[in-house]
């Protein structure tokens, strides 16, 4: 293997090679669809199919008030998971993981039997002038149902991470259970936090399955894609596919960023 | 400050006894005394006085777990002023306190930066900045270099001093058991012996507390009998080719009993230099296995029979004798320096 170890590295460590090498690949196959995506844009006739910049206002608007919901509902799940042991809580782990599980349309199948007009909460909410399909309460529902799981599992290993220990310090230097938790807990879970919620966006952003069953209307960019590409061509996805990848990677990168800006632990 | 406590889960344990100025509490891993912190804090549920029944965020004590606990993601001067209200003077007063414990140059540093003794003064600044009635240090001096040990040690319990504070130090280390102002053992999960550190060293209460104080000279022997008129009890070391030696009159031990008995290493002596003073209690000859150099002081390790005593005498002395490895001399138990209890495993 000596001829592997690169013992010029920057650092003045011995550098494996192979790991490296392989890295790269994984890198070039991860990217190979992007690259062919450049070489297959028509760059010169680059213009939008009508709708699609209705569908970019939809699904940014709807996917941040569904992220809003996430965090607010998933958070306390995920701090309860990792905080508490009880008789039974593999059942509780058992239907997040059924939510990770289930295929989006069959998701989409069964959200519609609960929420749509015939189905026992539809039907309910329909009484008082609320449609549960095919509307904006529809699709942030969507997006809600298909993201928030991955949230709660990043955002409880996150929890998990803090030192029970500090919490407790935290506590015999007088501060309550909640100053507790915004003052100890979440600055040391940020990091895994932070990923939950690029994790949530990107899924909730990408969501296909689920919207298409539940929220064919109003449109959003992935419903707007299949659309586009039923009703004109291919030539009518790539650029609409180009402006989903700029609305949707700010926030990820974002938060990437900004959580590892302090990195002590 | 009296401290009663009980405690059922995750051990059954019972302490009772009296912190008063810097008081350790010495006990073996597994005694239970992180718990009893820990319940004293408030972190776990236990009946007891003070603070009995509150929340921990109610109450005013100060707790230093091992390994100090600093919030990672706050620097020096904001770990002190994690329990300072917020306002205007909420830094000057945190900058105070790190003053106080010489720290006020490293004010700006992460504790991942900071030295195990610099971690330490500051988790001592931010438990002192809750205004504690008591302090509670986890093994304050096992994550401590020896060669700073013994310093870092005496500088912290002089700053607690200067605070005024009751302090409740648990601990393994006989060492910082000699530095305290008082001494509680702690041995079966219950307080066996308080009392002031040269007083509990020299006279322990039992063997288990002997052996906890770091005493070596342990031994087995058996009552030989009593000699009410000259007020000593005899005892036979058997291990030792049945030497007798006088011992101050305990007639509560039995002719013929079982018991364990120490001496301290400083209460064996060698023969005096001036023969004027040459009056020995028990003469026992031992053969020497080795010995250990302390500078001004020597530990000498004899054989005698099956067992191993120890002595500890001035290096002149030792010199004098010519006490190499293989020489045999005739050493004086000094009987008041003998102490004796009934047979316990």
């Amino acid at each position: 293997m000596s001829t592997l170890v690169d013992v010029l590295a920057a650092d003045g460590l011995p550098r494996a090679r192979t790991p490296a090498l392989i890295g790269a690949l994984t890198l070039l196959l991860i990217a190979g669809p992007f690259i062919g995506l450049a070489f297959a844009t028509h760059w010169s006739d680059f213009h939008f199919a009508a709708g699609d910049t209705r569908s970019i206002g939809v699904s940014l608007g709807y996917s941040l008030i569904a992220l809003v919901l996430i965090v607010a509902l998933g958070t306390p799940l995920a701090w309860w998971l990792a905080r508490h042991s009880f008789r039974g809580k593999w059942i509780l782990e058992a239907i997040i993981l059924l939510a990770l599980l289930t295929p989006p349309l069959a998701m989409g199948i069964l959200l519609t039997a609960l929420y749509g007009p015939y189905g026992p909460v539809g039907g309910m909410m329909a009484g008082t002038g609320v449609e549960l399909t095919n509307s904006a309460q529809a699709f942030v529902l969507a997006q809600f149902y298909a993201a928030l799981p991955y949230y709660v599992v990043a955002a409880r290993a996150a929890f998990e991470g803090v030192p029970r220990e500090l919490e407790h310090i935290a506590l015999t230097l007088g501060k309550s259970p909640w100053q507790t938790f915004w003052q100890v807990s979440v600055p040391l879970a940020r990091l895994g936090v932070a990923a939950g919620i690029a994790l949530a966006w990107v899924r909730a952003l990408g969501e296909f399955g689920i919207v298409l069953i539940l929220a064919y209307y109003p449109q959003g960019i992935p419903v707007k894609l299949w659309v586009n590409l039923q009703d004109i061509g291919l030539p009518a996805v790539y650029p609409l596919l180009w402006v989903f990848f700029l609305v949707a990677m700010p926030l990820p990168l974002l938060l990437g960023l900004a959580s590892r800006r302090q990195r002590l632990i | 400050m009296r401290i009663d406590y009980r405690i059922d889960h995750p051990v059954r344990l019972q302490a009772r006894f009296v912190v008063d100025g810097f008081t350790v509490l010495l006990g073996q891993s597994g005694e239970g005394k992180t718990t009893l912190l820990r319940a004293i804090a408030g972190l776990l549920p236990a009946q007891g006085e003070p603070f009995g029944g509150l929340p921990p965020q109610h109450r005013a004590v100060g707790y230093l777990p091992q390994g100090y606990a600093l919030f990672p993601h706050l620097r020096a001067w904001e770990n002190v002023a994690f329990a300072l209200p917020r306002g205007a003077q909420r830094r000057a007063q945190a900058l105070e306190l790190l003053a106080r414990v010489r720290l006020v140059d490293v004010a700006e540093h992460y504790p991942a930066a900071l030295s195990g003794g610099q971690q330490q003064r500051v988790a001592l600044a931010r438990a002192l900045a809750r205004k504690p009635q008591l302090l509670l240090l986890d093994e304050p001096s096992s994550a401590l270099d020896a060669a700073t040990r013994d310093e870092v040690m005496a500088e912290l319990i002089a700053e607690v001093h200067e605070f005024g504070l009751p302090v409740l130090a648990v601990s393994h280390d006989p060492h910082l058991a000699a530095l305290a102002d008082s001494v509680a053992v702690m041995c079966g999960r219950r307080i066996v012996q308080q009392g002031a550190p040269a007083e509990v060293l020299l006279r322990p209460g039992s063997v288990a507390v002997a052996r906890l104080l770091g005493h070596r000279n342990l031994f087995t022997g058996r009552i030989a009998g009593h000699e009410p008129g000259e007020g000593v009890s005899l005892l036979q070391w058997e291990a030792a080719k049945g030497a007798i030696l006088r011992m101050p009159q305990q007639p509560e031990l039995a002719v013929g009993q079982a018991v364990q008995w120490m001496i301290a290493p400083t209460a064996v002596r060698l023969p005096s230099l001036k023969p004027e003073h040459h009056r020995s209690d028990n003469p026992v000859i031992g053969r020497v296995e080795s010995r250990l150099n302390l500078g001004a002081h020597f530990q000498v390790a004899l054989r005698c029979g099956a067992e191993r005593l120890w002595l500890d005498a001035h290096s002149n002395l030792v010199r004098y004798h010519g006490l190499e490895t293989g020489r045999e001399i005739t050493v004086d138990l000094r009987s008041d320096g003998l102490l004796c209890w009934p047979y316990a495993d």
